[in-house]
């Protein structure tokens, strides 16, 4: 029961901070895929940022522990290409749809109906992607930190500064 | 606060604090931000609406059970903080078709959006699945 509230309260938080960042809607989604406007990838990087630092930051004192995904390079690549289609058809991804009909954008409902379709036609393929496509490349659940050979604290520092970089660029060409 | 053209915060900013949330959320529930999943668990809520003993029975919601969860609450829980950061910032606005939609198709065409919404989600999502995002 605890964990419903914090993930009420916790979405409660980002859902707001979203709508903030004017991150929700679809003219600004399309606007990013078009490359014409830059505010999601803005916010999305912002996040990323203080968020590596952050989780690093608790793994180090032992407070939390990281959750790697696994590198498995088949379902990444074809999975990141379809869902590309799909996000760009749609103009919301699946936590956003449940924000941008939060603000009155209720065209993300049909969004929301087709995704929970999505899920259910994943899952009657599952059996048989497991014995094909999940087995293509995989290379287990792997870090950047430790395919460098180096401490993260090494590699942090170079995906902010990458990160600034590609900030005051966008500021320049005003995206 | 600096205010965007549009209302809103910079999204540098709201992005660092949507960050910070998600760090707290780490620390705190041992939680990490996702949301696709608890679509699986919705669809398979609603299929067992229809036939309990077939999902039982299918490694995928074996894997993901169809119960409500805290990534479950999370989704709900953005649906409602972006209504409350919309209504308060008189911001809010019904809207079938998106501008950049309606200048293109016409502010019409809300079966076309329709369509393309719902199939572009049905994509997106098994796409989503696929790659465990």
């Amino acid at each position: 029961m605890n964990m419903l509230i914090y993930g009420l309260i916790t979405g409660l938080l980002f859902g707001f901070l979203l709508q903030k960042g004017r991150v929700l809607l679809y003219d600004k989604q399309l606007g990013a895929l078009r490359l014409k406007d830059m505010t999601i990838v803005k916010f999305m990087l912002s996040s990323v940022i203080v968020g590596m630092v952050g989780v690093y930051l608790l793994n180090d004192l032992g407070l939390a522990k990281l959750s790697i995904k696994a590198t498995i390079l088949g379902p990444v690549i074809i999975g990141g290409l379809v869902f590309g289609i799909g996000w760009g058809l749609l103009g919301y991804c699946p936590g956003t749809s449940a924000g941008a009909l939060g603000e009155g954008r209720w065209d993300a409902i049909w969004g929301i109906l087709g995704m929970i379709f999505g899920a259910g036609i994943f899952a009657e393929a599952y059996p048989m992607l497991k014995s094909t496509v999940y087995t293509w490349g995989d290379y287990g659940k792997i870090t950047l930190p430790q395919v460098l050979g180096v401490n993260h604290w090494f590699v942090i520092p170079v995906f902010v500064a990458a990160a600034v970089v590609l900030f005051l660029w966008f500021e320049k060409k005003a995206l | 606060m600096k205010k965007n053209e549009n209302g809103g915060w910079s999204p540098y900013l709201a992005g660092a604090l949507a960050g910070l949330v998600g760090v707290f959320s780490v620390w705190f529930a041992g939680q990490y931000f996702g949301a696709s999943t608890s679509f699986v668990r919705t669809a398979g809520m609603i299929e067992q609406l229809f036939g309990p003993e077939r999902v039982a029975g299918m490694e995928y919601f074996i894997k993901v059970a169809p119960t409500i969860d805290w990534q479950w609450m999370f989704v709900m829980g953005i649906f409602f903080g972006s209504f409350i950061s919309a209504v308060t910032s008189g911001s809010f606005k019904f809207q079938a078709v998106p501008d950049m939609w309606a200048r293109r198709f016409g502010a019409r065409s809300v079966g076309r959006r329709a369509l393309v919404a719902f199939v572009g989600g049905a994509v997106a999502m098994f796409g989503a699945r696929l790659a465990d995002g």
